[in-house]
């Protein structure tokens, strides 16, 4: 085999294609010490990376920690015995529904709602304000993950940089970035699995470079915030 | 979350046997983890499966993690997908995939900016703007949902041997394109 189809090999590793039996052979290799497919792999997964934030962040089952520290070697002196799993509902547990990105989450709940009657949950809504207090953005949220945006007064954005739109529920401790809003948009969607809107959830709206901010978290200024609550009266 | 530094130091504690580092890095990256092994299995029992697993071969081959190599996300990240892809592929890949919407947020143009807004994510950014599109979606399908090449084509409507050897192509156009 050339060097080149084993780095290739090694980045369909990565990647995730290789079928059950090659993907085998490359991790005997990898545990015999194959120290240059190590490397390889590792450069791949160094390089493929920031795909990683593609896959919606998600909570796992509270009980999984204490699986997973049950099944861990015992600890000197330490004798703990497995909780018993308790297996999470296969059929309606509605972080699945999370799961399927925002499309089939909306077709989920349409279908729930025409199914059976819901309990009504007030909307939660808020206007993002300007610095000096001017309405510019209505928000609309619901409590599984999706937003709707309307501009009130549309703001112009310098050319060079780009509204990105976050979250920060109460308690936490980094704003989410539920994405970019294009410049010329009057309305704006997203959908997250990563937080679930609240009241007291406070919604911002900063001035990124091209692409959004590079670390993560916001580096720019805000231009509009506001927290949400409850809409009275529904 | 922890920082690059912080979890690199703390698998170096797991390495030598502690516990405690071990919870350290689960507490601060289970979200992240568990949404890359939900987002390949689609199923959150299999997903906690998957995660599981991946922390007892992180508490096993924590001392394998060369910080000179790569970042101790991106590692633990590496860890994770391949137990799902293990639960994945024991299951026969007979995952729910005639979700019509499936890999559509994976594909959408603003996922591009999603992986740019990463740590060094710009270029990979541009390098994938470089690829086909279908180069590009069958990469992005693989890596986010686990797809095998069978499924990767029939998503795209494109012969099976095609999309092989697109995927092979486009990884190494990838590569040298960000080297």
């Amino acid at each position: 085999m050339t060097a080149e189809e084993r780095d290739a090999l090694a980045g369909e590793y990565v990647l995730g294609t290789l079928e059950a039996g090659a993907a085998r052979d490359l991790e005997k290799s990898l545990a015999a010490g194959d120290a240059e497919l190590r490397e390889a792999v590792a450069a791949w997964e160094t390089r493929l990376a920031p795909l990683t934030a593609l896959a919606p962040q998600e909570a796992p089952p509270p009980d999984l920690w204490a699986r997973i520290e049950a099944a861990l070697p015992a600890a000197p002196g330490a004798a703990v015995a497995p909780p018993p799993r308790t297996p999470e509902r296969r059929r309606s547990d509605p972080w699945r529904w999370l799961a399927l990105g925002s499309s089939a989450v909306a077709a989920g709940l349409a279908a729930l709602l025409l199914v059976r009657p819901v309990p009504e949950e007030a909307p939660l809504m808020t206007v993002l304000l300007t610095s000096r207090d001017q309405p510019a953005w209505l928000v609309e949220a619901d409590r599984g993950g999706a937003l709707r945006l309307a501009a009130v007064n549309r703001q112009p954005v310098p050319p060079d940089r780009v509204m990105q739109l976050w979250a920060l529920p109460q308690g936490a401790t980094a704003p989410t970035s539920l994405g970019l809003i294009p410049s010329e948009a009057g309305q704006y969607s997203a959908s997250t699995t990563a937080i679930r809107p609240s009241p007291g959830m406070l919604v911002e709206i900063t001035l990124e470079p091209p692409g959004g901010s590079p670390t993560g978290r916001p580096t720019g200024p805000v231009l509009f915030i506001g927290r949400l609550s409850e809409a009275a009266g529904s | 979350m922890a920082e690059e530094p912080d979890l690199a130091r703390l698998l170096g504690a797991v390495a030598a046997g502690d516990r405690a580092a071990l919870r350290r890095v689960y507490e601060a990256q289970s979200v992240r983890l568990f949404g890359l092994a939900n987002a390949i299995l689609r199923d959150r029992e299999a997903a906690a499966d998957a995660l599981h697993d991946a922390f007892l071969r992180v508490s096993q081959r924590a001392a394998q993690f060369d910080p000179a190599r790569g970042a101790a996300s991106a590692w633990l990240a590496g860890v994770v997908r391949h137990a799902a892809l293990d639960q994945a592929r024991r299951r026969g890949r007979e995952l729910p995939t005639d979700d019509p919407t499936l890999g559509d947020t994976a594909v959408a143009p603003e996922a591009l900016e999603r992986v740019a807004a990463q740590a060094d994510g710009r270029r990979l950014r541009e390098c994938l703007e470089a690829l086909e599109e279908k180069n590009r979606s069958g990469i992005l399908l693989a890596f986010v949902h686990g797809l095998s090449h069978s499924q990767v084509a029939e998503r795209l409507s494109m012969p099976l041997g095609t999309v092989k050897a697109w995927i092979r192509r486009g990884l190494l156009q990838l590569r040298d394109c960000m080297s």
